[in-house]
């Protein structure tokens, strides 16, 4: 072994960071796709203009007038719908563009070595085996439990089948239990309601 | 995980959504403040004198059209070019070599274990699970370096923890076998298929 190899392992922390949070591909290639439609009809319309044919839709030259004398020869309301589905649109990307765009998911801490693999989950997994355990807690059937998974909280309902009361705090154990083992990172806090009616005959 | 430029991504979406957004309130706001409109008169119908000076004064020789639609449409050529490329960064960084390294043995000479080893073996490992819906392995290229990329559908109820515990073991005896520490992302995700499929009651 001569000429080992170092160890050039990636940077995980940037790969972690980089899973849990949205690339925007998806609004990348919308917005490339709308800049290169506009730029298609306007290098048609340039091309046609350069060797001096007949333009396609409309002539550059009163396109620009119409522009220049615009609150008049269009009606109001139209424009102003145009320019609210336009800045509609712009909001979208401007948001898309600035906020965190943080996914739904949590990382596994609990990996048994540093060096071995980043486990990266997401949050419905969490939430349908949270439920699954509360479930066997309080003893009830599937439909009776929905847990609601984010970033800092954990919410558990519960709906008690009528006439079998459940006990709030042991549910809470068995999903606080369920989340040690899972050391997620965030961790969250867990909240538990019982709903006070029951459901019969489940 | 892949090479998607999320950064530019950001920047040229935020550029995006500024310029549309602030035509869209300016038509608005010319459909129905009365001093804009005013203002925008005065403002546009100068530009626009400027630019048709700008255009008269470079016409072709001998004929009426101007040579400025000739670069016009060269500019817009080139944007569009740029908008392939960048379309064309989403998603890429695939990688199909898992190790590559110079062996000085009894026959000196290059080692090189593709990809499709780890991802074969691993998806072959988790294929007839009881408790996933699916398993998809893929070699990317973070770096120049490799990586590897587990994604599990596990069904609904199944312990991440318990099931991550379990891969861990299969990387480890993939590792042993290829030699070599090789990074891994293990992605436990939720999609259609877990969602309408049967939940696994026994385990």
């Amino acid at each position: 072994m001569s000429r080992h190899q170092e160890d050039q392992s990636p940077d995980m922390g940037r790969v972690l960071r980089r899973e849990t949070h949205s690339t925007r591909a998806v609004p990348a290639i919308a917005a490339a796709v709308l800049v290169m439609v506009f730029a298609a009809y306007g290098l048609l319309e340039a091309g046609v203009h350069a060797i001096g044919q007949p333009a396609w839709l409309i002539e550059p030259q009163v396109a620009a007038e119409r522009l220049v004398a615009l609150p008049a020869g269009i009606p109001p309301l139209l424009l102003g719908a145009l320019g609210a589905v336009l800045a509609m649109f712009g909001l979208v990307f401007f948001l898309n563009g600035i906020l965190p765009g943080r996914r739904a998911r949590h990382l596994l801490a609990g990996s048994p070595d540093p060096g071995g693999p980043a486990v990266v989950v997401d949050d419905e997994v969490i939430a349908s085996s949270l439920a699954r355990r509360a479930r066997l807690a309080a003893n009830v059937t599937p439909e009776q439990v929905m847990v609601v998974v984010s970033q800092r909280q954990v919410v558990v309902n519960v709906r008690p089948t009528s006439g079998v009361p459940v006990e709030r705090d042991s549910v809470l154990a068995a999903v606080e239990s369920e989340l040690a083992a899972m050391a997620l990172d965030p961790s969250p806090e867990v909240h538990v309601n019982v709903a006070p009616s029951g459901v019969i005959g489940a | 995980m892949n090479s998607t430029p999320t950064l530019l991504n950001r920047i040229l979406i935020t550029i995006l959504g500024i310029k549309l957004l602030a035509v869209g309130v300016l038509l608005m706001l010319l459909a129905s403040v009365p001093a804009v409109a005013a203002w925008w008169h005065s403002w546009s119908a100068g530009a626009w004198a400027g630019v048709n000076q700008a255009f008269n004064a470079t016409r072709l020789p001998g004929r009426p059209e101007s040579w400025l639609w000739i670069l016009v449409a060269l500019a817009l050529l080139v944007l569009i070019g740029l908008m392939v490329a960048w379309a064309a960064q989403q998603g890429k960084g695939r990688a199909n070599l898992l190790a590559l390294e110079y062996d000085p043995g009894e026959v000196p000479g290059d080692v090189r274990i593709g990809g499709g080893v780890a991802e074969q073996a691993l998806k072959h490992a988790l294929a007839n699970r009881p408790d996933l819906a699916g398993a998809t392995v893929t070699t990317y290229d973070v770096k120049g370096s490799p990586a590897l990329k587990v994604r599990l559908l596990p069904r609904q109820g199944v312990a991440p923890h318990l099931l991550a515990d379990e891969v861990y073991a299969l990387v480890a005896a993939l590792e042993a076998v290829v030699g070599k520490r090789i990074p891994v992302l293990i992605h436990i995700g939720a999609g259609a298929r877990t969602r309408f499929s049967r939940a696994e009651r026994v385990r």
